[in-house]
């Protein structure tokens, strides 16, 4: 339960629409209860009346207070429903909407490491169908059970006017049931509906996993066993959800039952009293159809708690998340980014990545390449001198100052750096550009397309600069997917720049045409190249290779 | 409509009767004790048979829902494989230009929200037509005049209701497009968090996600305003029927009204039509509680209804030539894409079995495309493929692409996705052949250590040799490599190469896209691809 405070504090923020929410809600069930018992207490006090009136006696009956307070909680409950439903939904909403963008900045606080250690997959469930559960929390979980809660109190209080031990009765009868309904209930389901969260996040990325590998699965002729196994778990968890709406079914059931089980002892008792003589006929009749409207508060709760189990169990994972903290410390009072790119790792040390040790100096303004084979750990001294992770022992200096000393968005800012895996959005081709420069105009655009040989095939594109281009950047080749991001980085036109296997995938030809393309991008500024081999890069000044470091 | 929603909706007319018992039952228990001033001891009968009918309709009312949900998850089940089926025939192709994650969510999400229709919608539809009716009846026998006025204000609903509908409707699957394109907007934007926060472009995105969320809440809104209203216009005239019905028995029964036959009004009449009144209403009540059920439901309806239209029929399957059985021949083979023009111009090609053939030409010179064809992944335009005498999509093949694909679980469940039967030794031995035995040995776990998602925690080269052992494992005499080694150091590539030259020993065929000299070098054969037409090489 304890997982559920942060949301509740939350809540408390919107303090002002949800209490109006409630109260609209608590309006319309005792409208409710007002109708059906306000009529009731009618119709008995006229027939009794008629009797009266027929066995020659002379009684006063004013049919217009009442009938007037009939009219009025049939307008009531009417208007107060409407009201309520769209002040509550549109306060959930605003609250899921600040929840998401929150959550996401939380997120783009991490740093690179401790994103890797999370999957896409299950972000996407916790961005939406979690903060999605959550919504449950005061429309379903929070709000109904305390407006059933008074409604069972108002209507016991009621009864209490004429006879006090029945309304003690009753009112202990109802609120085990109201426990039973809320407690009972979501105990009941807890493991099955906190296990459906789990089961759609599963079913989700294998669905996700197999269209990624249509292409290899279809080839070998497999993808008909792995359609069967998608569809098996999809029917698990069919089951255990027709198992769960069982329960609630036989909830609402009981409810029904045990509810008119009460009206009737009311009932029974009221019209025993009225023949002795100690209560009238109209309120025998107005109390016991007061209890039957109360049904409406209460049928709904079987079902909502029901999926109390799964409000915990998302409350609970986002809980772990906002937990997470960034391992790449800011420094409280940061240093001025040096004008001069002078870097040095000096001494460096990354455990998981086998470096110990190791020197290195780039000198403002020159080219270096680095030379290694896949997996020996070049990307790593990138990833160092972009701060994606800090070393485990030694430093990187720029002019004399340390990394850490700078602001992350600062040093950021002077750097362009392509990753290996450097992927596309998904969205048009114009997008992926102006990440590297929100400003530059389309003939920018043009000139770097141009650059790393892409402007012909961007033009031929039906829709051109606006050409969406697929997820990871499907739609093009892989060698024209690594162009484009090769040149948002060029776009960006930073004064350090990093390009980790900027050819890769690209045949010999298109190399050497985006080589020369890219130089005057590349001039005057301090790059950091990393390759196979110094052929699969643009020229540099200096060749290092990684044998020689260790 | 499936067995069990017929099933449902008479557990839900048994349900009906229960009630219509039970209401008059209670009626005449009041009108007894207060009315004809019987003793309650000898109303003690009546007691029970009311408590025993209110028993019936709790048995009904719980059987009515399981039937229904019964039926809902029947409907689910069926319409998710149907959509796996749809995926196969579209191929990896045609299915590109779609984001993974939003496809996924229609196969998730927007078939569960299916479910509020056929388990609920579709049984109270026929609920709210018959057990209306039977009340209708019920006060109708007691007093035709309180009958009318229900009868009047009933068909007033369905035509507001139609109405409000329409619209709800429309805004409906506008709701389900946002709420797609928001699940891959987040995906996309998380996914690249890391490119992000290198362009310093974290705040804009975070900015693009609140107006997503933002987005989404008004498009959300207004659908469900328009909801509401459909059951505020309902509650609205049940209200109002119940009011009238109230003032109109209270006048009867003083006898204020000196026409129709409100004369014969009795207590037990009136309260039992004050009671019949809410439960009239109650079915349509509950129709359109469930009305954005169907909303929701014909919106995703309508989102996965276009992926049937988009099957393409399956064009006839031409008859290899007799004695093709030892080649894999194109003839006059020609494709174009939309919006990219003719990608493959009239090819030509044979290749035997056995042989290893490299296929080269600049960066989209229709090199993949060839593959795709082969592959049985997409049909080609005119001219026939046959595949030792089969055509593309009969005979398995190995097929490794540019990116390496690779799940979420262990090694082994890696290597098995292609190769479901293979044993550990088989695994270990594949492995072997890429140049993977060395960093298989420093696995905690061997063969069950877990791989991070997309290959994290292998560099790209040894990720993809990890695919290219699975290739190994397969038994498909045709393999089609699409630029296996563009990711390689020289080092791993020539592991790679030597793997390659080993299954091409065990006899199969190679058919590989690519721009390494260590690759062709390999090849008995080189033909080049140049704006789709085949040149000698």
């Amino acid at each position: 339960m304890r997982e559920l405070l942060p949301w509740l504090k939350l809540l408390d923020e919107q303090r002002r629409r949800l209490l109006l929410g409630a109260l609209l809600m608590a309006f319309t069930l005792l409208s409710a209860v007002g109708l059906l018992g306000l009529s009731g207490w009618f119709i008995t006090a006229t027939g009794l009346t008629a009797l009266a009136w027929a066995a020659g006696q002379r009684v006063m009956f004013d049919v217009y207070v009442p009938g007037g307070g009939i009219r009025f909680f049939a307008l009531s409950r009417t208007l107060s429903r409407y009201a309520e439903r769209v002040v509550n939904h549109d306060t959930v909403l605003r609250l899921l909407a600040t929840l998401r963008s929150r959550h996401f900045a939380g997120l783009a606080r991490l740093d690179a490491a401790t994103l890797g250690r999370l999957r896409a997959a299950q972000w996407l469930n916790r961005l939406t169908a979690d903060i999605d559960t959550l919504d449950s929390l005061y429309l379903r979980l929070l709000a109904p059970p305390v407006v059933a809660l008074a409604g069972v109190l108002v209507v016991c209080a009621l009864v209490g006017i004429f006879h006090l031990p029945l309304a003690a009765a009753l009112a202990a009868a109802l609120l085990v049931l109201l426990a039973g309904l809320t407690w009972g209930m979501g105990r009941w389901c807890q493991r099955l509906s906190a296990g459906q969260v789990g089961q759609l996040d599963e079913l989700r990325l294998r669905s996700i996993e197999q269209l990624q590998g249509l292409a290899e699965l279809r080839a070998a002729g497999t993808l008909g066993g792995h359609q069967q196994r998608l569809l098996a778990s999809s029917e698990q968890m069919l089951d255990e959800q027709l198992t769960l709406q069982r329960r609630v079914a036989l909830a609402q059931a009981l409810t029904g039952l045990l509810l008119m089980a009460s009206v009737l002892a009311a009932l029974w008792m009221a019209l025993q009293w009225q023949q002795a003589g100690l209560l009238s006929g109209p309120v025998a009749v107005m109390l016991a159809l007061a209890l039957l409207a109360l049904g409406e508060g209460l049928t709904v709760l079987p079902a909502a708690f029901a999926r109390f189990g799964a409000t915990l169990a998302a409350a609970r994972r986002l809980n772990e998340q906002v937990a997470l903290g960034s391992r790449l410390a800011e420094p409280a009072r940061p240093r001025d980014v040096p004008d001069r790119l002078d870097i040095h790792w000096q001494q460096v040390s990354v455990r998981h990545a086998g470096i110990a040790g190791l020197d290195l100096q780039l000198e403002a303004g020159t080219r270096l390449a680095l030379i290694g084979r896949s997996g020996c750990g070049k990307s790593t001294l990138a990833a160092l001198l972009a701060r994606q992770l800090d070393p485990d022992a030694g430093e990187v200096r720029v002019a004399g100052v340390t990394l850490t000393e700078l602001a992350l968005a600062d040093w950021h800012a002077r750097i362009a750096y392509l990753t290996q895996q450097a992927a596309l959005l998904h969205d048009s081709v114009a997008a992926n550009l102006l990440l590297g420069k929100a400003d530059a105009s389309d003939a920018e655009l043009w000139q770097v397309l141009e650059a790393v040989g892409l402007a012909d095939l961007v033009e031929s594109l039906p829709r051109g600069l606006d050409h969406w281009v697929g997820e990871s950047g499907r739609q093009l080749s892989g060698g024209e997917g690594r162009r484009l991001a090769l040149a948002r980085v060029l776009l960006k036109g930073a004064p350090l720049v990093i390009l980790d296997e900027p050819f890769s995938g690209l045949d010999q030809a298109t190399r050497e045409r985006v080589r020369q393309g890219i130089e005057p991008y590349l001039r005057g500024r301090t790059v950091l190249l990393l390759g196979h081999a110094p052929l699969l890069l643009p020229a540099a000044d200096r060749v290092v290779y990684w044998r020689q470091l260790q | 409509m499936q067995p069990w929603l017929y099933a449902a909706v008479a557990a839900g007319v048994v349900e009906g009767l229960a009630l219509l018992v039970q209401m008059g039952l209670l009626a005449w228990l009041i009108h007894s004790a207060l009315v004809l001033a019987r003793p309650m001891a000898e109303l003690l009968p009546l007691l029970l048979a009311l408590l025993a009918a209110a028993g019936v309709r709790a048995v009904a009312q719980y059987a009515r829902d399981s039937l229904a949900q019964l039926a809902g998850s029947r409907v689910r089940q069926r319409v998710r494989r149907q959509l796996l089926g749809y995926w196969e025939r579209q191929g990896p192709v045609r299915l590109a230009g779609h984001s993974s994650a939003s496809l996924a969510n229609q196969w998730v999400e927007q078939v569960e929200a299916l479910d509020g229709y056929f388990a609920r919608y579709l049984p109270q539809q026929w609920l709210a037509l018959l057990v209306p009716v039977l009340f209708l009846l019920a006060v109708f026998w007691l007093d035709w005049l309180a009958a009318l006025f229900l009868l009047i204000s009933a068909p007033l609903i369905p035509l507001f209701m139609a109405l409000i509908g329409m619209r709800a409707e429309r805004i409906s699957q506008q709701h389900v497009l946002e709420a797609g394109r928001l699940a891959g907007h987040f995906l996309d934007r998380v996914r690249h968090l890391t490119t992000l926060q290198l362009f310093g472009q974290v705040p804009a995105a975070i900015d693009s996600v609140a107006q997503a969320a933002e987005r989404y809440r008004v498009v959300n809104m207004r659908t469900l305003r328009i909801a509401f209203l459909s059951s505020a216009v309902l509650e609205f005239f049940a209200s109002v029927a119940i009011a009238v019905v109230a003032m109109y028995i209270g006048f009867g029964l003083l006898g204020y009204i000196s026409y129709g036959p409100s004369a014969e009004l009795t207590l037990f009449s009136g309260l039992f039509i004050l009671l019949l009144a809410p439960e009239f209403f109650q079915p349509l009540r509950s129709l359109a509680q469930h009305y954005h059920d169907r909303a929701a439901a014909l919106g995703a309806a309508a989102v996965l209804s276009r992926c049937g239209e988009l099957v393409p029929a399956a064009g006839p399957v031409a008859t290899p030539p007799s004695g093709a059985a030892e080649v894999v021949s194109l003839h006059g083979v020609s494709l174009g894409y939309p919006g990219r023009g003719r990608v493959l111009h009239e090819v030509q090609l044979q290749v035997r079995r056995g042989e290893v053939l490299a296929l080269i030409g600049a960066s989209g010179s229709g090199k993949s495309s060839l593959l795709h064809c082969l592959a049985g992944f997409i049909d080609v335009d005119a001219g026939q493929i046959s595949l030792f005498g089969q055509p593309p999509g009969a005979l398995p093949v190995a097929w490794l692409g540019q990116r390496p694909f690779l799940i979420q679980g262990s090694w082994a469940d890696n290597l098995r996705l292609t190769a479901p039967q293979a044993d550990a030794t088989a695994m270990r031995a594949a492995l072997q052949q890429v140049g993977l035995g060395e960093l298989l040995a420093q696995q905690s776990q061997g063969l069950d250590t877990p791989l991070g998602e997309g290959g994290r925690g292998l560099s790209g080269g040894q990720a993809q040799r990890l695919a290219l052992a699975r290739v190994w494992l397969s038994e498909a005499p045709l393999v089609l490599l699409d630029e296996p080694t563009a990711s390689l150091d020289p080092d791993s590539e020539a592991e790679v190469v030597a793997a390659l030259a080993r299954l091409a020993a065990s006899g199969r065929t190679l058919i590989m896209a690519t721009h390494q000299p260590a690759l062709m070098a390999l090849a008995g054969r080189r033909v080049a691809l140049h704006n789709g037409r085949l040149v000698d090489a």
